[in-house]
C-alpha cells in the first residue's frame, strides 16, 4: 500500500480529517438504523464501515510510521497568498445564492460578479479599467442571463422584491 | 438503394449545414459547465420537429457529438468538466494547460474526439444489430462489476496516498446515497432537511469539487491562471497528429471501449471515459506520468466519450432502448416524428437510418475544423482575459450552470459548500477525483448490487449470481488486472533489471 513517508511536516491535518470522517461514517451508520428496508441500508452500511476501517488504518500509519505530508498546498505561487480574498470569494458566492429568492438571479449575479471582480483585482484601477471592467461585467451577466432565460428557457428566479 | 446513394443523400447542402451548425452549437453548449449533452439536445430538439426524419437525426447527432467534445474545453482550461463525460479529461488536460500546453491539449482532444466519433459511427454502420444483443446480455450484476472496475481507478487518482483515495471514494459513495433510495425509496442521510431530499446532483458536485477550489486559489494570488508562452504556436495540429499516430493503439482501443460502453443503456460517456482512462494508464509505458499532464490520458478519455455517441445509437435504433441519456431525448423526438425504432428499422427505414449514419460521420469530420477554431478561440480568451474578469465570469457560469440543471438554488449552495470542502480536503492530501468517482459510480454500483442481491437471494444462488456469469467474470478479471498490474509489472521490471545486472 502506497503511503507517503517523505520528511516534512507531520500529517496532522490528514489524521484530524480521518477522525472527522470516522464521526461522519458513524453518523451515517446510526442513520441507517432508521431505515426499514434492507435494500436501503446494506450498501451505505458497508461503505460507512469500510470508510471507518480505512480511516483507522490511516491514523495508525500516521501515528506508528510517522507518515508525513510534504505537500505545500500553496507551492508554485510567486507572491503572498491572500486568505481574506479567498474568504471573500466564497462569501460573495454564498451570499448571492442565498439572497437569490429575494433579489432574483439578475441582481444576485450582478452583485456576485462585482464583488468577486474586486477580490480578484490585483492591477491598479486605471480610468480605462474603471469604465471597461464594469461594462464587461454587465455584458457577461446580461448575456448569460438572456441566453439561459430567453434562449434555453431556464426559469431563473425573478425574486420576491420584483414580483 | 446502395450505401453510396445514402451518402449522397446525406451530402445535400442543407444536411451539411445542419451538421456544421449542430456541431458548433453543441460544442459551445457543452463547453459551459452545467450544460450537459442531454440538455443541449433537449433544448434544440424542437427545431427538428418540422424537418425530415433523417435531417432531424443528423442535427441531433451533430449537437450530441459536438456537446461531448465541447466538455473538454472547460476540463482542460478551467479544471471543470463541461459535461460529466469529460471528468477524466481534467486529470491530464488541466496539468497540461498549467504548464503552457493547453493549446496542444485542446487539439489532441479534438483529434481524439473525431477518431472516437468515427469509430463509434463505423460500428453503428456495420455491426449495429449483432452488437445490440450485447446490451441485452448485461444484467444488474454486470453493471455492478462495471462500476467496481471504474472504482479501481482510485489507485491512479489518489495522488500518492491510496488510503486517502479510498477514504475519499467512500465519502463520494456516501454522498451518492443521500436522498431517496433508488430501489426501496427510503429516505437516507437527509436528517430532516428538505434541501437534501433530492440528493446531491452529480454535475453540480463535479462543478463544485473541481472548479471552486481552482477559483479559491486563483483569487488568492496575482499569478496568471495558465502559463503563457510568448510565441504563438497556432493550432499545433501537426504535433497533435504526431502524438496521436504514436499512440494509435490507445486511440483505437479507447474508441472501441467507448462504443461498447455506449451500447450499455445507462452507462454513458463518463463511465466510458473512466474505463478507457484506466485501461490506457494500465497499458501505457508512461503510466506513472498519468495525472500529471500525459497526452495519452486525454486521448483515451476524449476518444472513448465521443465513441459513445455512435455506440449509444445502436440499442436506441435497433432495440428502442436508449444507450445514453441524450439518446432518450432523441428517441422521443423520433417517436414524435412517427419513426418507430426496432430491429426492422434498418430494413424498412434504411433511407432514414443510413442517411443519418453518414450524416453523423460527416458531422464528426466537420468537428475537426470547427472544434479547432472554437478551441483556439476558447484558449486565447482564457489566457488573455484579465484575472479580475476571468474569475467572476467563471464563478457566474458555475452558479447559472448549476442552477439550470434542476432549477434549484439549493443545488447552487450545495455546489459552493462542496467546493469549499473539496478545497480543504485537497490541502490535506485528499484528492477530489476519488470523491467524484464514488459519487458517479455509487448509484450504478448500488443499484446493480441490490438488484443482483435480490435476484440471487430469490434464486438461492448468490455466489452464482455474482461470480458465475461469463461477462461478470471477464469484468472481474479486468478489474483484478487493473488493480494488480502495476505491482506485477514492477516485479517484472525488477527481475529484468536483476537479469541484466547479472
Amino acid at each position: 500500500m502506497q503511503i507517503e513517508s517523505k520528511s516534512g511536516k507531520s500529517d496532522i491535518a490528514g489524521t484530524v480529517t480521518a477522525v472527522v470522517f470516522i464521526l461522519l461514517a458513524s453518523l451515517a451508520l446510526w442513520d441507517t438504523t432508521t431505515m426499514t428496508d434492507s435494500d436501503s441500508y446494506v450498501f451505505p452500511r458497508a461503505i460507512a464501515a469500510a470508510m471507518i476501517v480505512f480511516c483507522v488504518l490511516l491514523i495508525a500509519y500516521n501515528l506508528v510510521r510517522g507518515a508525513a505530508d510534504s505537500r505545500d498546498a500553496d507551492a508554485g505561487t510567486s507572491g503572498p497568498v491572500s486568505t481574506p480574498r479567498r474568504v471573500g470569494l466564497v462569501a460573495a458566492m454564498l451570499f448571492s445564492s442565498l439572497a437569490m429568492p429575494w433579489t432574483g438571479f439578475l441582481l444576485s449575479g450582478v452583485f456576485a460578479f462585482g464583488a468577486i471582480m474586486l477580490f480578484a483585482m490585483y492591477d491598479p484601477w486605471t480610468p480605462r479599467r474603471r469604465i471597461v471592467f464594469p461594462l464587461a461585467a454587465l455584458a457577461v451577466v446580461l448575456g448569460f442571463y438572456t441566453l439561459f432565460s430567453k434562449v434555453l428557457l431556464v426559469p431563473l428566479p425573478v425574486g420576491f422584491w420584483f414580483r | 438503394m446502395t450505401g453510396l446513394d445514402y451518402l449522397w443523400q446525406a451530402l445535400t447542402p442543407f444536411n451539411l449545414l445542419l451538421a456544421l451548425a449542430g456541431v458548433v452549437a453543441g460544442t459551445v453548449i457543452g463547453s459551459l459547465p452545467g450544460l450537459t449533452a442531454t440538455m443541449a439536445v433537449a433544448v434544440l430538439v424542437p427545431i427538428t420537429f418540422s424537418m425530415e426524419p433523417a435531417s432531424a437525426l443528423i442535427l441531433m447527432g451533430a449537437i450530441y457529438t459536438g456537446a461531448i467534445y465541447g466538455g473538454a474545453y472547460s476540463a482542460i482550461l478551467l479544471n471543470t468538466p463541461g459535461t460529466p463525460s469529460a471528468i477524466a479529461t481534467t486529470f491530464d488536460g488541466y496539468p497540461m494547460a498549467k504548464r503552457g500546453d493547453g493549446d496542444l491539449a485542446i487539439t489532441l482532444a479534438c483529434v481524439s474526439s473525431v477518431v472516437g466519433g468515427l469509430v463509434g459511427a463505423a460500428f453503428l454502420l456495420g455491426l449495429a444489430p449483432p452488437l445490440a444483443e450485447v446490451a441485452l446480455a448485461f444484467g444488474p450484476v454486470e453493471y455492478f462489476w462495471l462500476a467496481v472496475f471504474g472504482l479501481t481507478l482510485i489507485s491512479a487518482l489518489s495522488d500518492g496516498n491510496l488510503l486517502k483515495g479510498l477514504i475519499g471514494a467512500c465519502f463520494g459513495l456516501l454522498l451518492a446515497c443521500i436522498g431517496v433510495a433508488e430501489i426501496s425509496a427510503d429516505i437516507r442521510f437527509t436528517f430532516g432537511s428538505q434541501v437534501l431530499l433530492g440528493g446531491i446532483e452529480t454535475v453540480s458536485a463535479l462543478i463544485g469539487l473541481y472548479c471552486i477550489p481552482v477559483m479559491i486559489d486563483l483569487v488568492a494570488t496575482p499569478d496568471r491562471h495558465l502559463k503563457v508562452t510568448t510565441e504563438s504556436k497556432g493550432f499545433r495540429l501537426r504535433e497533435a497528429l504526431a502524438v496521436s499516430w504514436k499512440s494509435k493503439f490507445n486511440l483505437i482501443r479507447s474508441s472501441v471501449i467507448g462504443t461498447l460502453v455506449g451500447i450499455l443503456p445507462g452507462a454513458g460517456g463518463s463511465i466510458a471515459g473512466l474505463v478507457a482512462y484506466s485501461e490506457a494508464r494500465r497499458s501505457s509505458k508512461r503510466s506513472d506520468s498519468f495525472g500529471t499532464g500525459e497526452p495519452e490520458g486525454i486521448q483515451a478519455t476524449e476518444s472513448a466519450n465521443n465513441a459513445t455517441v455512435g455506440g449509444g445509437f445502436i440499442p436506441t435504433l435497433v432495440l428502442g432502448i436508449p444507450g445514453t441519456p441524450p439518446d432518450a431525448v432523441i428517441l422521443g423526438a423520433l417517436l414524435i416524428q412517427g419513426v418507430r425504432t426496432g430491429p426492422s428499422l434498418f430494413t424498412e427505414n434504411g433511407a432514414i437510418v443510413y442517411t443519418f449514419i453518414y450524416g453523423l460521420i460527416l458531422a464528426t469530420i466537420l468537428m475537426l475544423p470547427a472544434g479547432l477554431i472554437i478551441g483556439r478561440y476558447a484558449y486565447k480568451s482564457i489566457i488573455t482575459i484579465p484575472k479580475a474578469l476571468l474569475v467572476p465570469t467563471v464563478a457566474f457560469m458555475t452558479m447559472i450552470g448549476t442552477y439550470a440543471i434542476r432549477n434549484s438554488i439549493s443545488d447552487v449552495v450545495i455546489m459552493i459548500v462542496l467546493g469549499v470542502i473539496g478545497w480543504f480536503l485537497n490541502r490535506f492530501g485528499f484528492s477530489p477525483s476519488p470523491i467524484v468517482l464514488g459519487l458517479i459510480l455509487g448509484r450504478i454500483a448500488e443499484q446493480g448490487f441490490v438488484q443482483a442481491w435480490t435476484i440471487g437471494a430469490a434464486t438461492e444462488d448468490l455466489t452464482g449470481m455474482f461470480f458465475g456469469r461469463p461477462i461478470s467474470l471477464v469484468i472481474i478479471a479486468f478489474t483484478l488486472v487493473s488493480l494488480f498490474y502495476p505491482l506485477i509489472r514492477k516485479r517484472w521490471s525488477m527481475k529484468g533489471g536483476a537479469v541484466s545486472a547479472d
